[in-house]
Parts: C-alpha cells; structure tokens; sequence
C-alpha cells in the first residue's frame, strides 16, 4: 500500500507531460493530490497501529514509522492545499503575462517530481538514498524557483542549487564517515540502514560519529535555512511562484530537519547523553533565530519577511530537538506541524495579494482589509498566529518549548530566546500593521477576492491552527507521542 | 601476496595524483584548462576505482566496483567534460580574468588546506591508527579544495567544475576509506550528479542570455 505513495506522484508527472490541455492539468493534479492524501490517512492508521510500517519486498527500503510520519503527513497536506491553490493561481499569471501557457506542463510536472522526491526522503530505510533524494529535492526545484525567469529570479535559483549542493555534499562527507563509524559493526546487507544503526549505536566508534554529526548538520542544515548557511533561503522563497513558497517553506525545510534528527538520534543514542548534539542544536538555533530577528526588524519586501520568519521557526525547532527532554520534543515536533500549516497559508494570501498589487514592496501596500476582505483577514490573523500569539497553534507549541528551556540545564538559554521571540513579535507587528489599515492609494485596484478555490484553502487552513490551538486530536497526539518516543529512545 | 601489495602502492599514488590534479587546477588560469584537469583527474579516480574493482572482484567475486568505474569513464571522462566544453563555447565571448586572489596564494592556500585536514583527522581516534590515514588525508583535502575553488572562482563554469571536484573528493574518501558506499547508493549519487550537471548548463545559458556574461558578481541584486 505505502509503496504507492512513491508511484502516484511519478504517474502524475507521466500524465501531466502527456496531457496538453490546461484543464486536465489542473484536474490530473488536484487527483493525484487528493489520492496521495487518502493514501496518507491510511498509512497514518497502520502507523498507528503497528508503529512503523515496513515492506520485505522492494529491497526492504520502504520504512516509515511515526516520526516520518509526521512529516509525511505535512508535505502531503501542504501538497494537496498547493494543488487546490495552483490553478486560480497560475491563470491570474497566464492572463497577466507572467507565464506563458504552454510552460503550465513544466511546472506541474516539476512539482509532482519536487513532491516525489520529498516522499522518497521520507519513506526509505537508507541513510545513503535519504542523502540522495534530498540532493534531488534541490534539483527539482531549481526550476521552479527561477520560474518566472527573470533576472532576479535566475540570480535566487542559482543560489538555492549552489549553496545547496555544497551544503548537502558536505552531509555526503558526513554520510561517509557515518558508514566508517558502523565498519565492522555492521554487515553489508544492513549498511546505513537507519534502524540498524539505532539498534547497534551503542557499538559504534564514538568519536567518528561526532564528526559525522558535526558534517550532517552543517549540511542538511544548509538545506534546512539554519543561519549561518541561510543565505539563500530569503531569496529562493522570496522569488518562487507562491504554492512553490508555501511548498518550500513548510515542507521541504522540515525535510531536511528529519535528516537532522535522525543524525541526531543515533549520535544521542551512542553517546548515552544529549549533550554532544544539545550544545549544537541549541547554539545553531539560537543563532538562527537571533539573525531572523534582526532581518525581520528591517525588512522591506513581505515575502522575504515570511522567508527570514521561516529561519526563526527552523530555530525554534532545532532549539527544541537540542534540549532532549520529553516536553521539548513533543513541542518541537508539534511546532514542526503548526509552522508548516500557518507559514503555507501565509505564503498563499501573500499570493493573492501580490496579484492584485504587483508589488512586494511593504510600503506600496495599503488597505489590504478593505481590497480583499477575507485574504486580508487570513493574512493579518495569519501574521499574529506566526509571530506566537493564542489562541493559535503556534503559541501553544512555542509556550511549552519555552517552558522545557526554563526547565533544563541551560537557563540563559530561555532569557535569550524569550527575548529574541519577543523581537520577532515586535518587529512583525510593526511593519505588517501599516498594510492593514488606511486608504489604498491607487484608484485602480478594484476591492475583491483572486482565486476563489485558494481563497477557501485559506479559510480552511486558518480554522485548522486556530482548532489546533485549543484542541489536539487523539489520534495526532498518539502520533506525536510515538515520534516523541522514537526520538528519546524511549 | 605481492600482487596485492603492487596493488595498494599503486592506489596510494593514485591518491597522492589525485590531490596532485585538484592543486594543478587551482593553478589553471582559463575555462577550458580547468575543463581539462577535470578530464585528468577523473580518469585518475576511474583507475582506482578499477584498481580496486579488480581486488573485490578476485577476492569476493564483487562486480560493482568494476561497475561504477565505467559509469566514472562515460560520466566524468567524457559526457560531463565534453558537455561544459560545449556551454563554454556556447556563452564565451572574450577571456576575462576569472580569480579573486592571485595563483600563488591560492596555491599556498590549498596546501594549509592539506594540513588542516591531517590536523583535523590524525585527531580523530578510528581513523588515525593505520596506513589508511594518510589516503584519506588527501581525499578529504580534495574536498576542501574544490570548495577553495569554488570561492576563487567568478565565472559560473567555474562554480560548477568546483562542484564537481568537491563530488570527486567526496568519491575518493568514501571508496578509500570504507571501500565504497553500497552500489544503490553510488547510482543513485551519479543521477543526482548527472542531473545537477544538466540543471547548471541550462541555468549559465540563461543567466548568459540575461546578464550577458556568466560572472557570478553579477548575481547581486538579492539583499536583506
């Protein structure tokens, strides 16, 4: 069954570069969308109920268990909001000359390949292919990112492949020395096979794993928009198409961050403490968050604000993975989900704003409330919901993070990361507010919604964190606790 | 015995080669020259991917190393270079000056590398007991290398053969250090590749179209 997670999005990119008219386009991909959903809320219910799911046939690779899960879960409903909110999108592009029609089958079969590519990451056993899908994540989403085929659009896709392909090549090394930690341990059959390695952590040679921490890190961490590496990340999602952005930001970030927390865990695992892989997550996060803060103080254009926005939640997580104890971890991953959710939706209403204002200039945007009432709404309740305030989701994963920093070893720690939360708060309320409230400027633009369909997503993704806020369901608690029991080692 | 001992005396002079060619490229001066030295010292990591093909495949009767050296000769010997060789003619109109800092420092620069990577790994306890060592020294430098000649490096062909010596290092320290990754993993790395490769010739046409000229200063535009 799981096997066909991997096939639907590679039939979609048959179909899509086969079919020529737009409509079937759309239809082919709004289908494969919702059937990999359905397919994911049935591997949720396995997961569940057998704790990892795992096939004899295919070689074996096939391996999900609740914490790829979780993710899993997230780049399908993200993908599938994306589906819903691409055609509105693009034909507002193609009447406005952004585009040209016939390069609709490109994009479409790019983003089924960026979608495929991710899924492999997710479900595979092989530390090795794990590597390789996520160097494929960055290939099929070079284009994507210099779609619009500008010059600040190639100069952003340059970027993203040059700093990513160095990033992830430095993992690579990691990788390597990952397998050179487990010679003699293991046998060639099971050669970093994820679970293996879990199971004889113990047996590895310490010291080489270290290193190969240190490596994996610096990679997948390149990938994952963590500051120092994060310099093409502003760029990237700044300049893709917006469901590109949405997709990037809330789906492949944490991607690379399961690369990093199944490092992390064996590292962990090895080492019989968290202080190793802790001191690094914790300094890395907070750094990044401390240069998203200062970014986001200053920042002129809204989707690059979004995008530093994007390496302070990064921070957050990582933060909370170094810490280790049960609540951070929970936190952490929670807050994985609740990211992703509130920064697509923003990402989407940011798209229907800039088609109606063709700007990404915050200062050139005024009234967005009276033009667009109901984009307008999402993106304002959206802003707060990102920045940390209730009832949304976002605050209640970042208060018990913040409740697991004060409860462990470093507590100055906390003190600066409250604070730094706190800059981020202040340095989006003020710029974004001026968007909001006064007369638009330009007689021209006329009041009303873009994209109806993409419209509705937003309100369904709005409803969905402010719920989530207050309520956790059982079943994603279950799989929450389960990833979280997997992670500690528990 | 003896036959085997030929066998690892010729590997590690393949390695101390290949370290050699990444310093003979970050002394090359024009597009097609790193081209060239791309060429050499890929042919180099084919050898000893053969070299060792042949041992695995007398000892334990493995074939994939034998495997992977061809796709080395098709891939990095003659598809990939032939295909720059083609971009660069595609985009070039006059020779400029492509580096940052002056060749000898650059040279200079690349020899601390060297050292670094002995001080870094000699630290490390399970790698630094054998004669291992000292291979894995120059693979590793090859890394650190390429990624120097990415930095020196303006124009955009220059990122990607940085790239691809990078790729080769990394290649050489998995193969030198742990007798190679397992195959599905080594295919898997050479699609990525292949594709990268692919993906980076289109873009320096584009950006070569949009900017008229693929210097990568040009690439500025994006801040804050």
């Amino acid at each position: 069954m799981g096997i066909l997670l991997l096939i639907v999005p590679l039939i979609a990119v048959l179909l899509l570069l086969t079919v020529k008219q737009s409509q079937f386009r759309h239809a082919i991909s709004v289908g494969a969308s919702s059937l990999l959903l359905i397919l994911a809320l049935r591997l949720n219910r396995e997961v569940l109920l057998h704790g990892s799911v795992q096939y004899a046939s295919y070689g074996g690779f096939f391996y999900v268990d609740a914490l790829s899960m979780i993710v899993l879960d997230i780049v399908l409903i993200i993908g599938f909001m994306a589906a819903i909110f691409t055609p509105g999108y693009l034909e507002a592009e193609i009447k406005h000359d952004k585009i040209r029609r016939e390069r609709l089958g490109l994009y479409y079969s790019l983003m089924y390949t960026f979608i495929f590519t991710m899924v492999l990451a997710l479900t595979v056993k092989n530390m090795g292919l794990m590597w390789i899908a996520i160097e494929a994540t960055t290939l099929s989403s070079a284009f994507l990112v210099g779609f619009y085929n500008d010059k600040h659009a190639l100069e952003a896709a340059w970027k993203y492949v040059i700093l990513c392909s160095v990033g992830i090549a430095i993992a690579l090394l990691g990788i390597i020395l990952l397998h050179l930690s487990s010679a003699g341990v293991l046998n060639s059959s099971s050669f970093l096979d994820w679970t293996a390695l879990y199971a004889k952590a113990a047996s590895l040679k310490s010291s080489v794993l270290r290193l190969a921490f240190i490596f994996i890190l610096i990679g997948f961490g390149t990938k994952a928009g963590l500051a120092p590496m994060h310099n093409w990340l502003p760029d990237a999602h700044s300049q893709a198409p917006s469901p590109i952005s949405a997709l990037l930001s809330g789906v492949l970030l944490n991607t690379a961050l399961y690369g990093i927390i199944r490092a992390a865990v064996i590292v962990n695992h090895n080492q019989g403490s968290s202080t190793f892989t802790g001191r690094l997550l914790i300094g890395i996060g907070i750094l990044s968050i401390a240069t998203a803060a200062v970014f986001i103080l200053t920042q002129k254009d809204y989707k690059r604000l979004l995008a530093y926005s994007s390496i302070e939640h990064m921070g957050i997580i990582v933060v909370a993975m170094g810490l280790y104890s049960p609540l951070s971890v929970f936190g952490g991953l929670m807050h994985m989900i609740n990211h992703s959710l509130t920064k697509s939706m923003l990402f989407f209403s940011s798209g229907n704003i800039l088609q109606k204002y063709d700007t990404k200039q915050i200062s050139k945007l005024k009234g967005v409330l009276k033009i667009m009432p109901v984009t307008g709404t999402v993106f304002l309740l959206g802003l707060f919901a990102i920045a940390g305030t209730p009832p949304f989701s976002v605050f209640a994963s970042e208060f018990s993070i913040v409740v697991a920093v004060f409860n462990g070893p470093y507590k100055w720690v906390g003190v600066i990361f409250v604070l730094l939360l706190a800059a981020v708060f202040a340095g989006i309320a003020v710029t974004l507010l001026k968007i909001f409230y006064g007369e638009p400027g330009d007689e021209n633009l006329q009041a009303g919604e873009v994209n109806l369909p993409g419209t509705v997503c937003l309100v369904i993704l709005l409803v969905g964190i402010a719920v989530s806020g207050l309520y956790l369901p059982g079943d994603l608690k279950e799989l929450i606790t389960k990833a979280q029991g997997i992670i500690l080692g528990t | 015995m003896s036959n085997l001992a030929v066998n690892s005396n010729l590997l590690e002079t393949l390695s101390v080669l290949i370290l050699l060619s990444s310093f003979v490229l970050m002394a090359n001066k024009r597009i097609n020259s790193y081209i060239k030295t791309f060429r050499i010292q890929s042919f180099l990591i084919a050898l000893a991917a053969g070299i060792m093909g042949l041992r695995s495949l007398m000892s334990e009767g493995r074939w994939d190393f034998l495997v992977v050296c061809l796709l080395i000769m098709i891939l990095k010997v003659l598809y990939i270079p032939n295909m720059l060789n083609k971009t660069y003619k595609n985009v070039s109109y006059k020779v400029e000056k492509d580096f940052i800092l002056n060749i000898p420092i650059l040279v200079l620069l690349c020899c601390g590398l060297v050292v670094f990577s002995y001080f870094t790994l000699s630290g490390v306890d399970g790698i630094s007991q054998d004669v291992l060592n000292m291979q894995l020294v120059n693979s590793v430098s090859v890394i650190w290398i390429g990624l120097l000649f990415m930095i020196s490096r303006k124009k955009a062909i220059g990122q990607i053969i940085g790239f691809l010596v990078i790729e080769n290092g990394l290649y050489i320290t998995a193969m030198y250090s742990t007798q190679g990754m397992p195959f599905i993993v080594d295919l898997g790395i050479f699609i990525d590749l292949l594709t990268f490769v692919l993906i980076m010739g289109v873009m320096t046409f584009r950006i070569n179209e949009k900017f008229d000229s693929i210097d990568t200063d040009q690439l500025n535009n994006l801040k804050g």
